[in-house]
Formats: structure tokens, sequence, C-alpha cells
């Protein structure tokens, strides 16, 4: 008879998996939930991405996913704390500046990194971080822009109307474009 | 118990070994280092949404260095995909001081035809003739009139997708009918072909399937593009969607999993081989016996268990066990802004992009400083949120912009032949062992002067096709990743006519031991600039059923 010998039994196995999407992401979440920076980040993310018809990247938890994104290396973010050197870069009034002035001191930054000045640089990956934070979020992924997990067809040349949103799922794009 | 047949291995070549021996009616044991991963019910990540991931599909980077150093490098390599690689630290391997080598592994039950990519060409005579025509390495005892009812079969049984094309370089195939090129591939095509008549831009050759095979609980293409997850539709070849339920139907097939082969046993008196030796996932060992032995371990994995086998290595009194391994030389060739195409657009992810074959080095000798081919690979593609990263910026305008579908880009990556050298080899390093102490295979790899000429020249000539269809060129680069990238390594037991000088024959099977056969990677005696999968999988096919034919005959 044909048979599998599998040492591993199955249902150990899935309820390993199970177990391991769950727990994991509480984990992180605890390991970095003290943070100081929860603040500064979520404003940022906000001020990066603003509320339009959908809402922006800091009501959706942008900020947070950052300071995870950061914890853990991520856009090589390893072995330089960027959000303390986001909150000193801004200065320490800066959240509690009135709008354009908050508008003001990130476009300065940001015009400084796109400039290539070097002290500026770290800008970079929190920028980088914010967007992916927000476009794989279900909102900004799935709102703002278009997700299809399975399209079920492909149709290689079709009019794009100006209005048409991008979508969040195109993987090649995400990955080259 | 006995078995006619021990199949070492379950990927890409392991599949197809089990499933033409067990339907010729022999019994089968397949042995499988890693974990089971059954079809449809084991992909544990293939629903999941980026929201749905504690990284966002990004994965913990810091882990990854740790634990994923060199898999994390894969481009299929993703915390959706994360299972369906090695760990690296748990699976080290050595590099000689100037090798520079990415090893990308997967160790399940599948192995890596859960996660390759999937591209499917025939080689022609160019590349079987390679090695006679210009005196690198040895020549292959075989030409494409050998091989070519076996290409048949493989396609028409995992299912290819493609375009007919005509072209001596890349002969057509058994194709289910072909994805469409969107609008800037279709335009480049038509002006690269007005120009260069001889060069031909064509949609990728995939294992995606855009017709079912119901009968065999496949169907076609979904157009998700996230195959390494596994896919329960069935729409890509994989051992777990095709091969496996074949071999499985047939009643003759046994799987071990979680066992690794530390050794072929070796009878010198019959110069026969008459089993494995395995360590199971108690870390126990156990022997199993057959009349045959099939290497389908990967190709430096097949390689490690013949070194490992006997002192100076099984199956190896030519001396070239372990030598002249090869990947494709590979680089980002050309990428540029394709304006003009801005109110068109495309739906859904194509599985595959599109080829420009070789073009050089066939009737005429035109290669600068090389004496064989290079292909390239890529496509079009409009960019959508990740441009935000390269944009100055941000609030309400920047959110819009980023709204809506961005420029049209193109890539062609090129893949250049790699040159088989006796210096670029496998050795085992007997003073560093793995978690089953067992030696750790040690790579010598470096390209030559031939492939760094065909990537300079395909750099040029990307660009100037590029350029050439109105395109505005933003990139290129001419110097190879490191061996392994383009997961295409292959070599260590070439095939050839003799055997002073070779591991195998015509047939896949040794020289020096007559039921053993290696028809993975490891056979290669040069490398083409196609992917080789396919001609894997047709020499397997052609190798199960000499075998097959010589047990009845009682000749092994």
């Amino acid at each position: 008879m044909p048979k599998i010998q599998s040492p591993m039994a199955r249902r150990e196995f899935m309820a390993g998996m199970a177990l391991l999407m769950t727990v994991a992401p509480s984990l992180v979440q605890a390991k970095i939930a003290p943070s100081p920076y929860q603040t500064l980040l979520r404003e940022v993310a906000q001020l990066v991405i603003p509320r339009s018809t959908t809402p922006g990247a800091g009501e959706v938890g942008v900020g947070a996913f950052v300071l995870l994104a950061l914890a853990h290396g991520l856009e090589g973010t390893k072995g330089f704390d960027h959000a303390a050197w986001l909150k000193s870069t801004l200065g320490p009034g800066f959240l509690a500046q009135p709008l354009p002035k908050r508008r003001a001191a990130l476009a300065a930054l940001d015009a400084r990194a796109f400039a290539g000045d070097a002290a500026a640089k770290p800008w970079l990956a929190i920028k980088r971080l914010i967007l992916l934070g927000y476009y794989t979020s279900e909102t900004g992924g799935s709102k703002e822009l278009r997700y299809e997990h399975v399209p079920g067809r492909w149709d290689p040349d079709l009019p794009l109307k100006p209005t048409d949103r991008a979508f969040s799922s195109d993987w090649s794009a995400v990955d080259f474009g | 118990m006995d078995f006619d047949a021990i199949v070492v291995g379950s990927g890409i070549t392991g599949g197809w070994a089990a499933k033409e021996l067990t339907e010729a009616g022999l019994k089968v044991l397949m042995i499988e280092r890693g974990r089971e991963i059954r079809h449809q019910q084991d992909y544990a990540t293939e629903m999941k949404m980026p929201w749905d991931m504690p990284f966002r599909g990004h994965g913990d980077s810091d882990l990854y260095d740790r634990e994923y150093a060199v898999q994390r490098l894969n481009r299929h390599f993703t915390e959706f995909t994360q299972p369906n690689f090695v760990n690296d630290a748990q699976n080290p391997y050595q590099t000689g001081e100037d090798t520079r080598f990415t090893w990308f592994r997967s160790y399940q039950l599948g192995g890596r035809s859960l996660t390759w990519g999937r591209q499917c060409y025939r080689w022609s005579d160019y590349d079987f003739g390679a090695n006679a025509r210009d005196g690198h390495g040895t020549d292959w005892p075989i030409r494409y009139v050998d091989i070519a009812p076996w290409y048949d079969k493989v396609e028409s049984f995992i299912g290819v997708s493609g375009a007919k094309e005509g072209l001596k370089q890349l002969p057509d195939g058994q194709f289910q009918p072909p994805m469409g090129l969107n609008v800037v591939e279709t335009h480049v095509r038509a002006e690269i072909a007005k120009r260069w008549p001889e060069r031909c831009l064509t949609v990728g050759r995939t294992a995606n399937m855009t017709e079912g095979k119901p009968e065999e609980g496949r169907a076609p293409c979904q157009y998700r593009s996230l195959c390494a997850r596994g896919c329960s539709y069935g729409a890509y070849f994989s051992t777990q969607s095709s091969t496996l339920p074949a071999a499985m139907k047939t009643g003759n097939l046994t799987v071990i999993t979680d066992a690794v082969v530390e050794a072929l046993e070796y009878d010198p008196a019959t110069k026969r081989v008459t089993g494995v030796r395995y360590i199971d996932a108690k870390k126990q060992r156990q022997t199993v016996r057959a009349r045959i032995v099939f290497l389908n371990a990967g190709a430096f994995n097949s390689v490690h268990i013949l070194l490992n086998s006997a002192p100076g290595g099984l199956a190896n009194s030519s001396g070239t066990l372990g030598t002249h391994i090869m990947d494709h030389a590979n680089t980002l060739s050309a990428a540029a802004l394709m304006p003009g195409f801005e109110t068109r657009t495309s739906f859904g992810n194509r599985p595959t992009g599109v080829v420009i074959p070789r073009y050089r080095n066939m009737d005429q000798m035109d290669g600068v400083g090389h004496t064989r081919g290079f292909s390239f690979q890529g496509g079009a593609l409009q960019s959508t949120w990740t441009q935000g990263n390269r944009m100055e910026g941000f609030g309400a305008e920047y959110k819009d912009k980023l709204r809506h579908p961005g420029p049209w880009r193109m890539v062609l990556v090129g893949f250049a032949d790699c040159v088989p050298r006796a210096s670029n080899r496998l050795t085992l390093d007997r003073t560093k062992v793995d978690a089953n102490g067992l030696p750790q295979l040690k790579i010598d790899f470096a390209f030559g002067k031939e492939e760094h000429a065909a990537l300079a020249q395909a750099k040029a000539e990307a660009a100037e096709m590029l350029t050439a269809a109105g395109g505005k060129v933003i990139m290129g680069f001419d110097q190879p990743g490191p061996g392994g990238t383009a997961i295409h390594e292959m070599g260590g037991a070439r095939m050839g006519h003799d055997p002073k000088t070779s591991v195998l024959n015509q047939w896949s099977q040794s020289h020096d031991i007559a039921n053993l056969f290696v028809t993975d990677g490891a056979q290669m005696a040069s490398s083409a600039c196609q992917n080789p999968s396919l001609t894997y999988m047709a020499l397997t096919a052609r190798a199960a059923h000499a075998a097959v034919g010589m047990l009845r005959e009682g000749r092994i």
C-alpha cells in the first residue's frame, strides 16, 4: 500500500503553526509597547500619509509598526537608534508646535535627505517603513489602493483612467517598481 | 523491507524518478530529508494577506540575519515562504577563501519544486554541442534528438504555457496557450524584431498552466503569482501537484520524510550499490536495500552523498566527482523607464516574465571575449506604492500620487553560460560537521573571464535594445552576483563518453556502478544559458526508462 511515513504528527505540526501565527505578533508587540516614541512616530506617519478619503498612516497604527520594524532591523536599520535620532533631529518641541510648523520641519528634513545630506539619511529608512506599514495595512493596501488576492485572470492590456487606483497586490511592481 | 528502487530526494527530479519507476511497476522508496508538506492542506500562508503577518510579509530582519543569512537573499524568500527554505544556521556549508556562493535550499517534501522559478526551456544542439565546439569541459554523449521525445513527455505532463517561435536555439515544445505580453512588452518585441530580426522577445515559457487538468485535480493559473507559498489550485508544477499523486496512484510508492541520507551502501565484490544508509528523525541510522538507486538530492547534495560514501568518493574512478560545477552568471543588465504608455495597464499577476533567447555565438562566433551564449529574462511593469521610496515629499499630494499606477519600466536580467572548470568544485570538509555529524560541503567557485565578457556584452546590448524601443535606461550592471545567485547550480557528476573523464554515461548511469543513476543537476556537463530544470526532468524520465529496460533484461 502506498504510504507516507512522517514522524512529526500532523496535528502537532498544524497546532504548532497555528500557535506560532497567533503568539508571535503579540510577543513582539509586548516587547516594544513601552517605547517613548509612540506619539512621535504616530504623528510623523500621519504627516507623511494624511487622512484623505481614507484614513492616514498614523490612524491605522503605522507608528507602532515602524517601531516594531526598527526593533527588528527592517530596511537596514539595525545598529542605530532611528527613533531617538528622529526625536532629537526634529527637536524636543516638535509635537507641541502647530501643524504648519511640524510640516515645515519635516519638509526640511525630507529635502535634506533627498539632496544627499548624510546627516539626514536615517530619515529615508523611516520614510520607507512608514510607506511599508501603510500600504501593507488593510486600509492602505485594500482601501486606499486595490488588493486582489486571487485575480483569477490575466488581462495584458486594458485602458487606464487617471482616476484608477494602483494595486498593492501587484507583486512585481512592489518588488521592482 | 527491500525495494526495487530507492529515489533519494523528492524535488523536481526525485518526483519524476518516482513517477516513472512506479508507473513501470517497480516498488519504490522515496527518501526525503525534510518534513512532509501535503498538497493543499499544508500551504499555511497561501491565503494570508500582508496585514495578517507580524512583519507584513517582510519578516523579522534580525532573525533572518542570524538564521537565514543566505536564504533571505532569494527573491522568493519572504515571511510567507520562509518555512519553505532551510535555516542556514542549522544547515551550514563552507566556501573557499575567495569564493562567494549563495546556496539556496529547500529541505522538505517537494524540495525546490515548491519554490522554483518555473521557467521551462529546451536546450538545443548549440548547448549539447558547446563543449565539443570550444573545447571547454568534455563532450555531452547526447544531442537534442536523444532528449526531444522526453521533453515532449515532460512538458505535456507538467503543463507548460508558452508561445511557439520556431527558434533553433530555443526549440518549441508541447505548450499550452501562452500568457499575453503587456503593452510595453508587445511594443519592445516589435521594435527589437524590426532592427534585429534574429532577436526574439517572447513570453516566458512557464510551468504555470493556462488550461486545467481536471482529471489530475489541477486548475489553471489564478494569476496570484504567490507560487512559492504553495498553490492549492495545483496550477504550477510541483512534486505535490503533479508527480507525487501520479506515483502514489500506482500503489508502488513508499515515502519516508525527515530522513537524511548519509551514504550509499556499496558491495565491492559485485560493484553494485545495495541500498542507502540514512539518519532518521530520532538520529538513528537505518539501512534500506534496493536493486537500483536514483540520486535526486539536488546537484550539490547528490555529490555530497557520493563523496561521503567511500574514501575518495564513490563512483569516482575518473577523479572528476565534485569538479566542474557551474551556475549561470547573472545580473540586472538594464532597467529603463518606458514612456508613452500612460493610458494602458494590465490586470492580474502574470507568474512569468519575458525572455530574449540567446542570439550570439550561434552560426557565427560573434561574442566579444566569450564563445557561448547569454539570454535575458525580465519584463515590463507599472510602478505602484514602492515608487514612493524614491520620491521626495509627503502629505496629501504625495498620497494622491501613490494612489495611482506610476510610470512603466522594463528590466532585462542577463544570464550567461558558465564555462565548466575543474577548479570550480565541491569537496567535503571533514573538520566541520553538521547537526547530524556529517561533514560539511565545501564549495570553491569563481566566474572567469568568459562570463564577465558575456555579461559586459549583455549590458551593452540590453541598453541598446531598450533605447531603440524608446526607453530611457536608468541603470545596468555587468558584474555577476555571487555563484548560486541564478539558483542553477549544477555539475559535479558530469555525463560523458569516457569513464576516465566523466562520472555518468549517456543514461545518467554511473560508469563505475551499473545500478546507480544520478539524474538531477549534478549530471550536467555544460550549463547553457537557459533554465535547466526542464532538461533535468527530461533526462530523469529518459534514465528511468533506460533503467527499467536494463532491469528487465537482467543487465543490472
